[in-house]
């Protein structure tokens, strides 16, 4: 049987913008080509810049992982200068960043991804007494009542009677590959859109410690919110209580609505524990530093790599490993095509080669994306939720271990199910219980301090670029919710010099090397993969979302000399 | 000299007793005026204008009791409406004041001038100094360092007013400086050049003070009091280029 | 916590009888509507004018184009509002294209949107948010195989109202700085044909870009705009000019660095580099994320982000002055003007004592003579 061209494009309910082809066959995918379709080039716009506004580029890089980059630019900077935070500046960055997580991971569960797996026009049947039931055998909590889940239905009844179905028009309802029962999907929905009140409440602690969300302020040196427990304009006790209050609405929303539900949904979906899998390769860099940042150490989640599946061992991480490839990329490399390049020494000019616009297919092309292909000492990695639960499962991190068991444990199936498309969105649901029960640590030793006497949030030591070397390079990573992020800087003259980035997305997103091993997103759609109808694919939906694609943060350039922009003319 | 039956004045009686000596009315009292009032405000321009630019001491305390910065604003707006008040009558002044006033008179033009304008700087390297035109007004390089000192006041009035009109969007000043942000391609633009040509009005002071005294008493013919009495006693037998 | 309505929209219903369906008594509409007309600026006179329309308004098409951007625009929309009235809000349009949010993908999300746009056509709203890349053909965007530039024409060609919300579609933002690799450029760059309405902002506060929506339902117009297309009842007025920490600037109190004693005391932050002086936003008084904070009440200095070319202009952040490009050095600035005063006072008594030298020389080159005849000598040569 011939195969046949799919594409999809745009992927919508992700981040940017994102085009995937595959061939299918007998209603399976035999081959796949994942594309990114746009390019900013910011890390070009950001040389010559002073380094301590570099957090506020980068942050641009994506506005749904806001915090993200901003730290990742914050560690970099202070890597080179060899600038040490504050202990509280450390806490704050902890909060913001796990909030970030909590906040972000919950909004791609319901917002982004639920709808691949919920039909929300099915739920128009539900019994809301049966739905009732269901979410108090799961669930306390105090919204599940018969009359609740009544009024959201008829809600839903005369918004889609209206025949204005807004968002969601023209989505896959009925589909064969909707699973759950009415009265499931019906308690989904009303997660759906109790969720979007939840993430506005939590994600004031982002405005609380950095005047705005998205793309809260943060400074070189520690955090600008003073605290001053006796000053209106500082962090003082009413500021204390109302983060207090958002980690424990944030804690109760994870586990009584967002836990119960993911494992409500998936134990219809068992079988997606088999599909979807991928590269095997994980790759993580740790996060949550809870002393310092180079006190690899102390961080909450460790650090690791894991290739082939094997998590009877756990390889330690070392970033002289990572080498990025553009033969799949419309860039050119000075040596070529086959040549892997460190980012330090990245060195990438743009060229578009691929058709004129409207694209019929790029899976014919050689070069198809414009991410390029990170590769750690050649292979393709797997980064995000799954990766780091893996590492710190097999690392023997006694929470990771104990809240993997128990949902393998309620879900009945083995440890080998984490690897596919529902065990990394299971992760997810995992580690996000992990940190939001960890914030509350962090908030209680950051209150600890201040009770004894300690309110440094700043060190003003190099903040003067008179205090820096003539030349300095620095390297300043962290896990972020969709995976390991890396900011190299080089500083010369008070200014930089050279910035690159190694992104989640890209290592996920990447297209093939010279060696022509596909990135893991092709990976996963490769790996025992159905696509029953072509029309309306929606198990590509299933497994791209499953790894939260984040576009804008994954596709960034740099060309020291500053020849891109000639170069592009000259096309 | 003057044939007026009033008793003359002591220029005048002076020009009389010693006929080697004329004086000359150079300056009248609008231009005197107007130097002044600009000399005064553009230093007190410019001690506020650096506080305001990088406020270099702060006050602590109840908020209510202080107000350092506004003063020193309220100071530097008072003086730039001054300024420009003076820079109208300099404008008039240059239609009704006379040749030496005129706008004629702001930028050499002659080829004569240009030649002139060649020499007066050779006369200031110490070179051919026999050679130095003599003028009674200003000498073309004077000529060109003014009217430079009247376009950055230019500049620094349409910068100052352009951020100072931000203020208040609705009203007249933004009415008529609401250009500047955009023409500059950003307010922080025209704030940049705001700030630093003042620079070149600090390094313009003393190079003028300097080269004033030094003419008055390489001279001696008065050419520091002129811009006091509005006058000079000259030689009368030397012929002026710009007689 | 979010009460979802057991009344949603019926077919035919105006928004008056949709809440009363919905238990929202005329009391708490009318408490909406006044709420609206003080955001809008327009004065409690024009109350019953916001009531009649929003009273007759059926939930009108709105179309989100996402172009270069980083979705954070969208991120900052969703985090709208007080319960009632972000409901209220979203049940008022039928947005009926969003990548981020809308259930369809691929070609079923393409003809979402076509279909919208035809049922609709002269009568949608459509919002923008990214900018749109004109180097190398536009290939550094493309969607469904489409440049940015395509989608954005023909969805702007039957468009009522478009709003560009964000500095991406405002101006092109971080990626039109120097020296904009892509070629990015704002909305109103390509569409010259219509009002584009800027929502300005890296992002814009929530409120400001549902505001402008319910604007233009109410009245049928857009609001009254500034020079470079902003609303007047957001960007009317500077941060400095609405900041809660302006005494201390006019006392001259100043944070010279974070966590400081006057930082711990919440002084003004313009030695900091604040760019509240430059920046017309309505942060001080709408605040972000349901009125928490905003960042000079966090402690950190404005960046500018409201303000056209803020990348460039505002940078250094830490600065007062900008960085002008090629100049490079704008941070010791003061330091090379006083330096250069200094040379040029040294200068001046280095020419004066050389005057005194050649002077003298002359002097003793002239043949002396017993009576000078007046000022020969001190003629200048």
């Amino acid at each position: 049987m011939a195969r046949t061209k799919v594409v999809v494009d745009p992927i919508t309910r992700i981040e940017g913008h994102l085009r995937i082809e595959v061939q299918q066959e007998n209603g399976r995918i035999a081959d796949a080509w994942a594309s990114s379709t746009q390019f900013r080039g910011i890390e070009l716009i950001m040389e010559g810049r002073d380094p301590r506004d570099a957090w506020a580029f980068t942050q641009r890089i994506c506005g749904v992982c806001t915090v993200v980059h901003a730290v990742a630019s914050l560690r970099a900077v202070e890597d080179a200068l060899d600038i040490r935070i504050p202990a509280n500046a450390n806490l704050i960055r902890n909060l913001v960043h796990g909030m970030q997580f909590v906040q972000d991971h919950v909004i791609h569960f319901y917002h982004l991804h639920a709808l691949d797996w919920v039909d929300v026009v099915s739920a128009l049947q539900a019994d809301p007494a049966g739905t009732a039931r269901i979410a108090k055998s799961i669930s306390p909590w105090p919204n599940n009542s018969e009359t609740y889940f009544r009024e959201v239905q008829d809600r839903l009844k005369k918004f889609v009677g209206t025949g204005q179905l807004g968002i969601f028009a023209n989505g896959y309802w009925g589909h064969p590959a909707y699973k759950l029962p009415p009265e499931v999907n019906l308690l989904a929905v009303a997660h759906y859109l109790e969720a979007l009140d939840w993430q506005r409440d939590v994600i004031r602690l982002h405005t609380i410690f950095g005047g705005k969300n998205p793309h809260p302020h943060f400074v070189v040196g520690g955090m600008a919110s003073a605290i001053n427990l006796d000053s209106t304009a500082t962090i003082n006790a009413e500021r204390l209580t109302d983060i207090q209050d958002m980690i424990k609405r944030a804690r109760r929303f994870v586990h009584e609505v967002y836990i119960p539900d993911l494992l409500a949904v998936a134990g219809f979906y068992k079988e997606w524990a088999a599909i979807g899998g991928g590269t095997g390769n994980y790759l993580t860099v740790g996060e949550f530093p809870e002393t310092d940042v180079r006190d690899v150490g102390s961080y909450f989640l460790p650090q690791g790599i894991i290739v082939g599946k094997n998590l009877g061992e756990v390889l330690p991480y070392d970033h002289q490993k990572v080498k990025e490839y553009v033969t799949s990329s419309w860039y050119e490399y000075p040596g070529g095509d086959g040549e892997g390049l460190h980012p330090y020494a990245g060195e990438t000019k743009a060229k578009y080669t691929g058709p004129p616009t409207p694209w019929q297919y790029l899976q014919d092309e050689s070069k198809y994306s414009w991410m390029k292909s990170p590769r750690y000492d050649e292979m393709p990695m797997e980064v995000g939720p799954l990766a780091r639960m893996l590492v710190a499962y097999a690392s023997g991190h006694d929470g990771v271990q104990g809240m993997v068991n128990e949902v393998l444990g309620r879900l009945g199936v083995g440890p080998a199910a984490l690897f596919s498309t529902l065990g990394r969105t299971a992760a997810r649901g995992i580690e996000t219980a992990l940190i939001v029960d960890r914030m509350q640590t962090w908030l209680d030793e950051l209150v600890d301090r201040v009770r004894n006497g300690d309110t440094a949030t700043f060190t003003r030591d190099k903040w003067s670029p008179d205090t820096w070397p003539a030349e300095a390079e620095g390297y300043g990573y962290l896990d972020a919710p969709r995976g390991a992020l890396g900011h190299w800087i080089k500083i010369r003259d008070g200014k930089i010099a050279k910035y690159q980035c190694v992104v989640p997305s890209t290592w996920n997103c990447s297209p093939r090397d010279p060696q022509g091993q596909v990135g893991p997103y092709e990976a996963a759609l490769k790996d025992n993969h159905p696509l029953v109808d072509p029309a309306r694919p929606i198990e590509i939906l299933r497994t791209i979302h499953s790894f939260d694609p984040c576009m804008a943060c994954g596709v960034h350039v740099l060309d020291a000399e500053g020849r891109l922009v000639t170069e592009v003319r000259v096309q | 000299m003057t044939t007026s039956t009033k008793p003359p004045t002591i220029a005048e009686a002076v020009a009389a007793a010693t006929p080697e000596y004329r004086w000359v009315l150079l300056w009248r009292w609008p231009l005197r005026v107007t130097h002044w009032l600009s000399a005064i405000c553009i230093v007190t321009l410019t001690v506020t204008g650096f506080y305001i630019g990088k406020p270099y001491f702060t006050t602590w305390g109840e908020a209510s009791a202080h107000y350092l910065m506004g003063w020193a604003r309220f100071i530097h707006f008072t003086a730039a409406g001054i300024v420009v008040g003076a820079a109208i009558l300099r404008i008039y002044w240059m239609f009704a004041g006379g040749r030496y006033a005129s706008w004629r008179a702001l930028l050499p033009v002659k080829t004569k001038d240009w030649v002139n304008l060649l020499k007066t700087v050779q006369y200031y390297m110490m070179v051919k100094q026999e050679e130095a035109p003599r003028y009674l007004g200003h000498h073309p390089l004077q000529q060109f360092s003014y009217t430079a000192i009247y376009t950055l006041v230019l500049i620094h009035v349409v910068t100052g007013f352009g951020m100072y009109g931000m203020s208040n969007p609705g009203g007249a000043i933004y009415a008529l400086f609401g250009w500047v942000g955009p023409a500059f391609g950003g307010i922080q633009n025209a704030r940049f050049w705001h700030h630093v040509l003042t620079w070149v009005l600090v390094w313009f002071i003393p190079v003028h003070v300097y080269l004033a005294f030094r003419a008055d008493v390489m001279d001696r013919e008065g050419e520091m009091s002129s811009i006091f009495s509005g006058g000079r006693f000259v030689r009368a037998d030397v012929k002026f280029e710009d007689e | 916590m979010f009460y979802p309505s057991s009344h949603p929209w019926v077919e035919g219903e105006t928004l008056g009888e949709h809440l009363e369906d919905r238990g929202v008594s005329r009391r708490d509409f009318l408490a909406f509507c006044a709420e609206m007309s003080a955001v809008l600026g327009v004065g409690s006179a024009m109350t019953p004018k916001v009531v009649e329309a929003l009273q007759q308004a059926r939930r009108p098409s709105v179309i989100w184009l996402q172009l270069q951007e980083c979705t954070g625009c969208v991120e900052s929309v969703i985090r709208t509002g007080e319960p009632t009235i972000g409901d209220l809000v979203l049940d008022v349009i039928s947005l009926d294209f969003n990548h981020t949010l809308m259930a369809a993908a691929g070609e079923a999300a393409e003809a979402a949107k076509h279909t919208a746009m035809e049922e609709n056509r002269g009568g949608y709203v459509l919002l923008v948010t990214g900018s749109v890349p004109l180097e190398n053909d536009g290939m550094y965007l493309t969607i469904a195989g489409r440049t940015a530039r395509e989608h954005l024409e023909e969805a702007a060609a039957g468009a009522a109202h478009i709003i560009a919300v964000g500095a991406c579609a405002h101006w092109g933002n971080i990626q039109a700085s120097r020296p904009n690799p892509t070629g990015a450029v704002g909305v109103s760059e390509i569409v010259r044909n219509k009002t584009v309405v800027n929502i300005a902002g890296c992002p814009p506060i929530a409120d400001t870009v549902t505001a402008t929506i319910v604007h233009i339902l109410t009245f049928g117009r857009v609001p009254a705009l500034d020079r470079d297309g902003r609303p007047m009842f957001a960007y009317g007025k500077r941060i400095h000019d609405q900041c809660p920490r302006r005494a201390h600037f006019d006392a001259g109190q100043f944070v010279e660095h974070f966590d400081d004693e006057a930082a711990r005391q919440g002084l003004c932050l313009y030695r900091t580099g604040c760019k509240g002086p430059a920046t017309f936003s309505p942060c001080p008084i709408f605040q972000w994320n349901t009125r928490t904070s905003f960042p000079i009440g966090a402690g950190h200095g404005c960046i500018g982000c409201t303000e056209r070319g803020f990348w460039d202009q505002m940078t250094p952040f830490y600065e007062r002055l900008p960085d002008l490009a090629g100049f490079g050095v704008e941070r010791r600035v003061d330091m090379i003007g006083g330096a250069v005063a200094v040379g040029v006072t040294a200068g001046v008594a280095a020419h004066a004592v050389a005057t005194g030298i050649h002077r003298t020389r002359q002097r003793k080159a002239l043949p002396v003579v017993e009576q000078p005849a007046a000022g020969k000598e001190h003629d200048r040569g």
